[in-house]
């Protein structure tokens, strides 16, 4: 079991300079061919927030101001632009395998770092993302204050968490069409019953919440807000991290398994 | 127009070599005793590589978390059966074996793209496989920035990089097309620059599957040639797979015949040609 989990730990940092460079060329291959090359990695998230600002603000008239009087679409995109990565790594990279076949049987590469390689192109995107989210706060007449520092720590704990997620289920997607479709399928709840569009603590049904705030996707959206928007700390909800830290364990522990059954059998089978 | 030019005059330019080839080849072969030395690189220590195969993909999932329902489970199959063999530094050979006899499944493990289910394979030194020509690129990047991107894969530094590039594009000699996407390549294209990283990158083994059965006579003559270069002026090992009786004879000096996964002879290479062609 730690044996394993060291194997990935040091495939990993043996290749990191590999993961980086990869992970560069991963983002070139995106914006190829395109005229506004790089501005598509905004544009798209521009005009997602903008129809759910629309649509929440306008429509279903339910933004509120906070307490601070920041506005709601601060509180919205604090939300929205973490679950861009989270929406990237669950459609794609969890069926990371299908994407670079040629590493997993023409060249010799470790298959856990083909994960790290589609994470931290994702993760590159979102740090981009979160330049403009800070451009945002700034405009919203926001400070500089000491919860923003829960923002590295939150980045750095997404990198982790959807990385290992990717890990495990890609190895199953590629030996399983099954799985890569299950995931596909579950993006849809996973979005809708998570806080990212709502504020969980809205509902006053205690068994409601405890489950949605067992989804991850709850928990990192809901920690960044707390940076953001509601001026907390994330421990002072000791539910969420209660749950959080039980799902993470549980993914490494999945992760490890299914890594120990089927690394060496993947590239037999894709 | 300057590829077909080059197409052209290619064979002009390789038919010196394909008369003086007998005397190169004793050269060569000359070349193959002295060079040979007593360090191991490649190991096979009763290495059994399995694959276990199921109906569907439904059963192998339901495998990975221990569930064998019967009927789904179809059973395995020994690709390699407890191969023992040392190649050391220097040598040429050639695996020899009908289809499906477990030459491919060797020469994964060796480059190591596959594992073995029980035994061990060591390799000491830089592997430089020609497993497919035409795999192991992106076909969305151009064949210049593929360069880059397998040179990093492998670890190379930028300069080694900016260094190996000029090697690569001259060999495969692909006119414009080497900026282009590869997804608009030719297979001949594809195989050039397969062929054209692999050799250029300084192997110390180079494992070659089936490599020149692709490309015309031009481009197969200007392989040919290169990897005689190799094996003369660089102290690299050669793995060879290939049906052609007369390409493995010019290469190589052993051969290993497979049978259905187990080592049936190991020997000179006329020997093994001969036992080959006698038995199969």
């Amino acid at each position: 079991m730690l044996s394993t989990l060291s194997e990935i730990l040091r495939d990993n940092w043996e290749w990191r300079h590999q993961i980086v460079r990869l992970s560069i060329f991963e983002l070139v291959k995106k914006s190829r061919g395109a005229v506004l090359s790089w501005g598509w990695f905004f544009i798209k998230p521009a005009m997602y927030i903008f129809c759910f600002w629309f649509a929440l603000e306008m429509g279903l008239r339910q933004g509120a101001a906070s307490a601070s009087g920041a506005p709601y679409i601060l509180w919205l995109c604090a939300g929205i632009i973490p679950w861009f990565f989270m929406q990237d790594m669950i459609n794609t990279g969890t069926d990371v395998l299908h994407r670079y076949p040629y590493l997993v049987n023409k060249i010799k590469f470790p298959i856990s770092s083909i994960s790290a390689i589609y994470t931290t192109a994702t993760m590159l995107v979102q740090l981009m993302l979160m330049v403009v989210l800070f451009a945002i706060y700034f405009l919203c007449g926001q400070p500089l204050d000491i919860y923003l520092l829960q923002v590295p720590v939150l980045l750095v704990l997404m990198f982790v968490f959807w990385d290992m997620v990717s890990i495990a289920f890609s190895e199953l997607s590629a030996v399983s069409k099954d799985v890569a479709n299950l995931i596909q399928a579950l993006s849809t709840p996973v979005f809708w019953l998570s806080g990212v569009i709502f504020s969980v603590s809205n509902i006053h049904v205690g068994w409601i919440q405890a489950v949605l705030n067992i989804n991850p996707v709850t928990f990192f959206v809901s920690a960044f807000r707390a940076a953001f928007y509601d001026k907390m700390w994330i421990w002072e909800n000791p539910g969420l991290c209660i749950g959080f830290a039980a799902v993470f364990v549980i993914t490494a522990v999945f992760m490890v398994f299914v890594y120990k059954r089927l690394n060496k059998e993947v590239p037999d089978v894709l | 127009m300057s590829s077909s030019e080059a197409e052209e005059k290619a064979p002009v330019v390789q038919e010196p070599a394909g008369e003086g080839a007998p005397v190169e080849t004793a050269q060569a072969e000359d070349h193959r005793k002295t060079g040979v030395s007593d360090e191991v690189v490649v190991e096979f220590d009763h290495v059994t590589k399995t694959y276990t195969l199921y109906k569907s993909d439904k059963g192998r999932l339901l495998g990975v978390f221990g569930i064998q329902r019967p009927g789904s489970y179809l059973g395995t199959v020994n690709a390699n059966n407890d191969l023992s063999f040392t190649i050391r530094r220097g040598e040429a050979v050639a695996f020899l074996g009908r289809n499906g006899a477990g030459k491919s499944t060797a020469l994964k493990m060796i480059t190591g793209v596959a594992h073995p289910t029980k035994g061990q394979v060591s390799v000491g030194g830089r592997v430089s496989a020609l497993l497919e020509l035409t795999a192991g690129f992106d076909m969305k990047l151009t064949g210049r920035e593929n360069i880059g991107l397998r040179g990093q894969i492998m670890g190379l530094t930028n300069e080694e990089i900016a260094e190996l590039e000029p090697k690569v594009v001259e060999f495969a000699d692909l006119g414009l097309y080497i900026d282009q996407p590869m997804r608009t390549y030719s297979s001949g294209m594809k195989a050039r620059l397969g062929f054209g990283f692999a050799v250029g990158t300084d192997p110390e083994i180079l494992v070659v599957d089936e490599a020149l059965s692709v490309g015309d006579r031009a481009f197969r003559d200007k392989c040919v040639k290169r990897i005689r270069e190799i094996m003369m002026d660089e102290n690299v090992t050669v793995l060879f797979v290939s049906h052609s009786s007369s390409t493995v004879k010019e290469f190589c000096s052993r051969g290993i015949v497979l049978d259905h996964g187990t080592q049936v002879f190991d020997g000179p290479i006329e020997e093994a040609i001969e036992f080959y062609e006698r038995n199969y």
